[in-house]
């Protein structure tokens, strides 16, 4: 476990239908992981078939036991996560250093 | 076809023209082959006459010579004057008749004929037609029968050399008939390789023109599937068109309904937004809205699909976090696209909208003498997670009150959901105060003005009736309802048995 590394998927902008293969292959995980971090602080909006990516991650990540947090910047985004009932899917924070706090604790346990 | 045709009968013309110039020509040339045979035949005829002729000549004279010297009577001497003047002109008849008939091997004899017809009129002739006969005449007349006997075989040695002509004449006629024969046959098989090429080249065409048949059979078969498969992909459009087609809303003196679809464009017209409003017993109403992840065809099945399972399922039992539970189940299954919506009912007994969120954006609430305000929600959209787990909200209302349930068309316009939600709850103000006949209708209206729909929107509205009367009405309804609730009661006993069965 402690031969593991935290990885850091960070995507930013408006994340909508059109990005979807490379919001697709960005969120990628393996197992190999102990920990993963979306940073999405600089995503503004999401519609429902990114958010529906995310939720595939986040069952992804939920099969190999990795555990995930994300850091949102925008409230707009935060609410979006909110509508999608992701809010209790992961754990959220609003900045980079706490989230990595979090998860070298998560990863540790 | 019309210039195969058209080449058909082109080639049989040419074949015809063929095989008539054909028999023209080999007729012309049998007829030649023929006239020629007989033309020498009748002149090897003439030939042998003339060489007849001159020995008759030379035997008169001869004749007539000895009649005289026997008799000394003048009349005697008649035929060899006669013969005399007739056989220079005879055998010079014969000569010329000699090369041109190929006769020259007969040439010696003949100038043989000359030399002794000349031989005899001058050493025997000669003396004895005198008057006064020479001693010797006995000597002359067998002179002279010498030469006739030498004359007779010049005239046999011509007839021989004739004879040889006439077997090679013969020869040359069989040879001709041979010719023909060989000309017939390689006429006959001239025809029949051009027949045989005619005919190939006919049961060419007939193969092609086979083969063309063939292939536009198969071109309309292939049409006729592809008329087929679009007749049955404009069934399932037309299908799908009148399923999106939203059911007409309830009529019910307790509650009041309104309702808007706007989809974005022509091309997003088969999209995945619905609503539905549907009487339940008991004096409620089902009510349901929704947006499948995606447009197009497979979004509008599953469109489709969520609304038949969210009203059967609620059917047999309406709490609103089980039903989405098992429709997120059957969704999650079949790996369908994920779905948001808010499901639940209005009871009209209590005053309550009971529901359950999915993913949803915020069910909105306006009560008579209060700001509008969003109400709860949350939760994993249906079809996310095999196990989504889904709260019932109970929401304890008054008279008067409406719920405003939409899809995120209506406030993802600027892609500022926050704001989106501020303008949508003015305009939700706006419609407490103005009252209007179509809530839902007049919410869509006051958002877009001077707004671009970037998505399909579909709001929908379930208010209480603000009349108190209306509270007794319900009272005196009861009976009503309860033979509702009791057909109700049946039907769900039927449908959970059914459902038994199929499990």
């Amino acid at each position: 476990m402690s031969s593991k590394s935290i990885a850091v998927i960070r995507l930013s902008g408006e994340l909508e239908i059109g990005r979807r293969s490379e919001i697709a292959q960005t969120l990628v995980v393996n197992g190999s992981e102990a920990g993963v971090l979306l940073d999405f602080s600089e995503v503004s909006y999401a519609d429902s078939t990114s958010l529906a990516e995310l939720l595939r991650f986040r069952d992804e990540a939920a099969k190999l036991n990795v555990p995930v947090v994300i850091v949102i910047g925008s409230k707009q985004f935060a609410r979006l996560i909110q509508y999608a009932g992701l809010s209790h899917a992961f754990r959220i924070f609003d900045n980079r250093a706490e989230a990595l706090t979090d998860l070298s604790g998560a990863a540790h346990e | 076809m019309g210039s195969d045709g058209r080449r058909t009968a082109i080639s049989a013309a040419i074949f015809a023209i063929i095989v008539i110039a054909l028999l023209v020509v080999g007729g012309l040339y049998v007829r030649g082959l023929i006239a020629q045979s007989f033309d020498i035949a009748n002149r090897l005829t003439d030939a042998r006459a003339l060489a007849i002729n001159a020995l008759s000549y030379q035997v008169d004279e001869e004749t007539g010579l000895r009649g005289y010297q026997a008799t000394h009577q003048h009349a005697f001497l008649e035929p060899y004057l006669r013969s005399k003047p007739g056989f220079g002109p005879n055998l010079a008849r014969l000569e010329a008749a000699l090369p041109s008939l190929d006769l020259l091997d007969a040439k010696p004899a003949v100038d043989d004929l000359g030399t002794v017809n000349a031989h005899y009129l001058r050493e025997v002739a000669a003396p004895l037609s005198t008057a006064n006969p020479p001693a010797n005449a006995l000597a002359l007349e067998a002179l002279g029968k010498a030469d006739v006997d030498r004359f007779r075989g010049d005239v046999r040695t011509i007839g021989l050399v004739i004879d040889r002509r006439e077997i090679q004449a013969q020869a040359d006629v069989r040879s001709s008939i041979d010719r023909i024969g060989l000309l017939v046959g390689a006429a006959v098989l001239l025809v029949l390789m051009i027949s045989l090429l005619y005919g190939t080249s006919q049961a060419a065409l007939a193969t092609r023109v086979e083969r063309e048949r063939l292939r536009a059979a198969e071109q309309q078969h292939e049409a006729d599937v592809l008329r087929t498969a679009y007749l049955t992909e404009k069934r399932i459009a037309d299908t799908l068109q009148e399923a999106f087609v939203q059911r007409p809303l309830p009529t019910h003196p307790t509650f009041r309904f309104s309702a808007t679809y706007v989809p974005a464009s022509e091309e997003a017209k088969v999209g995945g937004d619905w609503y539905d409003a549907l009487e339940l017993p008991g004096n409620r109403v089902l009510f349901a809205i929704g947006d499948v992840t995606g447009h197009g065809i497979e979004a509008a099945v599953t469109m489709n699909r969520v609304r038949q399972a969210l009203i059967s399922s609620a059917l047999l039992d309406p709490m609103p976090a089980p039903l989405l539970q098992r429709v997120s189940r059957e969704l999650y299954t079949s790996k369908a696209p994920l779905v948001t919506a808010v499901a639940g009912f209005a009871d009209a007994n209590t005053y309550e909208f009971i529901y359950a969120s999915a993913g949803h954006p915020p069910p909105l609430l306006i009560e008579p003498g209060r700001p509008p305000r969003m109400l709860e929600f949350g939760s994993l959209p249906l079809g996310a997670m095999d196990d989504n787990e889904y709260h019932t909200h109970r929401v304890q209302s008054v008279p008067g009150a409406m719920l405003v349930l939409y899809t995120d068309g209506a406030i993802e316009h600027s892609r500022d959901v926050v704001e989106g939600e501020l303008i949508l709850l003015a305009a939700a103000a706006d419609a407490a105060r103005v009252e209007p006949p179509d809530p839902a209708t007049f919410i869509h209206d006051t958002i877009f003005a001077g707004r671009e729909i970037g998505d399909d929107v579909a709001i929908l509205t379930i208010g209480f009736a603000a009349d108190p009367a209306v509270g007794v009405r319900i009272s005196a309804d009861r009976a009503q309802t309860a033979f509702s609730g009791n057909i109700a009661a049946r039907l769900s006993d039927a449908q959970q048995r059914l459902a038994r069965k199929v499990a």
